[in-house]
């Protein structure tokens, strides 16, 4: 038996014309959204990263140029990725077979002592939801490892996804300090050198020899605190990224000297 | 940060190791399952790590306690004993999974329909009265104007008919759709 209950997007553009979308419910009454993590927690975690003195201009746009194309990548990346989910799924017609055990999930779920009767669509919607999850998570850990110049997802690839997205608060506790440590690091040299142009390295700056250069990851890194609307991220590296710069003009301070070591 | 699932402390300790006891593998959904979805998502010929693999076992086993334990939540404020599928929505849109709202709705519709034939051609399968007690309430909002009991046309009003023809195959109650008495007696 067939483990796939649905095509892998071989007919990604089957439709019947005349049709538009239209949605089982006349109208979705949880329009507005709510954040329940914390941001405080991510903020605790790029400590060394402070705010002083002024940007440098030239540097500035050709960090938020590459900066700009990664996001939009990404973006176009995601839109794709859920126009895809929603066409998938109008298809499936065999609820038998899932991507994923259906008592697997039910065990998961029922791990919490409080839960107490599932009912039966319950693990069929978890099936569904998780592997967009996984999708989701996959996707987007993918764009940091191209930044990396890998071909290689890393678990590390994921920590940075965990981090850079409100959603994904909740699993900040899954990747350890080492993985996070690193992102954290590896956004300070960013802005310094351009991935997409020639390098003009400040004799001054340290540049961690572990870490390829990541250019658009430093805004990201500043937009995901604000805000949930990926959108809005593209808009903040203008009010943000100019803080990243005064770190590295004056000598730098002695927690950076103590991170040295570490890397 | 403070997490609400017990659940959450196993997944701590299990991270620390790349070997898994079978017992701790009970807690995750299986990698190969996972390793296949990743691939889906990825460039053919881009490469996923073990311990990448491993470490999306954990979150995935971390967003179902998340959403479930919302849930949870949320039936025990209602003075419900069961969790249900407009339930693990309702979760996902207060944690912020908005995205992934919209498309399942349509497919928990789709999957309600396709249990309601279950029901009726295999009752003495299925599970306790009142898993059915609880499918069969949801059902009934579900169903449009189809009393000839072919509830597959109901497909019709989402414009989504012709992906309804294979629909029959799934249905392994009997070899001829039930009498439509039983569900027209449900209130709606």
């Amino acid at each position: 038996m067939d483990n796939q209950g649905h095509g892998h997007g071989q007919n990604p553009s089957m439709g019947i014309v005349g049709n538009g979308p239209q949605l089982p419910y006349g109208s979705n009454p949880y329009q507005a959204s709510h954040i329940t993590g914390s941001p405080g927690m991510v903020v605790a975690s790029p400590g060394t990263i402070q705010s002083t003195g002024q940007p440098a201009a030239t540097q500035l746009g050709q960090h938020q140029l590459a900066y700009q194309q990664q996001q939009q990548q990404l973006q176009q990346r995601l839109q794709a990725f859920w126009a895809n989910q929603y066409q998938e799924i109008k298809k499936v017609t065999d609820f038998k077979n899932h991507s994923l055990p259906l008592a697997r999930i039910k065990k998961i779920m029922k791990a919490d002592e409080d839960v107490r009767m599932i009912s039966a669509e319950a693990p069929v919607i978890f099936a569904r939801a998780c592997e967009m999850f996984i999708l989701e998570l996959t996707l987007r850990s993918w764009n940091h490892t191209e930044e990396n110049k890998r071909r290689t997802l890393q678990k590390n690839d994921i920590a940075a996804a965990i981090t850079r997205t409100d959603i994904f608060d909740f699993l900040v506790d899954i990747v350890p300090r080492e993985d996070l440590k690193d992102e954290v690091l590896a956004s300070m040299p960013r802005g310094t050198v351009p991935v997409t142009g020639p390098a003009e390295a400040l004799p001054y700056c340290y540049i961690p020899p572990q870490h390829a250069q990541q250019v658009g990851a430093a805004g990201v890194m500043m937009g995901n605190k604000p805000v949930m609307d990926p959108y809005a991220q593209q808009s903040h590296p203008y009010n943000m990224a100019p803080q990243m710069w005064p770190q590295l003009l004056p000598p730098p301070p002695p927690e950076q000297q103590q991170s040295s070591p570490d890397q | 940060m403070a997490d609400s699932d017990n659940d959450s402390g196993g997944a701590h300790n299990a991270g620390k190791g790349s070997e898994m006891s079978p017992r701790e593998q009970d807690r995750f959904l299986p990698i190969a399952n996972v390793s296949r979805i990743m691939k889906k998502a990825l460039p053919a010929n881009a490469k996923i790590s073990k311990d990448a693999k491993e470490t999306v076992q954990e979150c995935v086993s971390e967003f179902i306690s998340f959403i479930t334990g919302e849930a949870s939540d949320k039936c025990q404020r209602e003075k419900r004993k069961t969790i249900n599928g407009d339930d693990l929505l309702w979760a996902m849109t207060t944690l912020g999974f908005e995205d992934y709202v919209e498309p399942l709705k349509g497919y928990l519709q789709r999957f309600r329909e396709m249990e309601g034939e279950k029901t009726v051609a295999a009752r003495d399968k299925d599970a306790p009265p009142p898993t059915n007690a609880t499918n069969s309430a949801y059902e009934s909002p579900s169903y449009a104007a189809a009393p000839g009991g072919i509830m597959m046309h109901q497909g019709h009003v989402y414009g989504s008919a012709g992906f309804h023809q294979v629909a029959g195959g799934a249905i392994k109650g009997g070899p001829v759709y039930p009498g439509p008495g039983s569900n027209a007696g449900r209130p709606r």
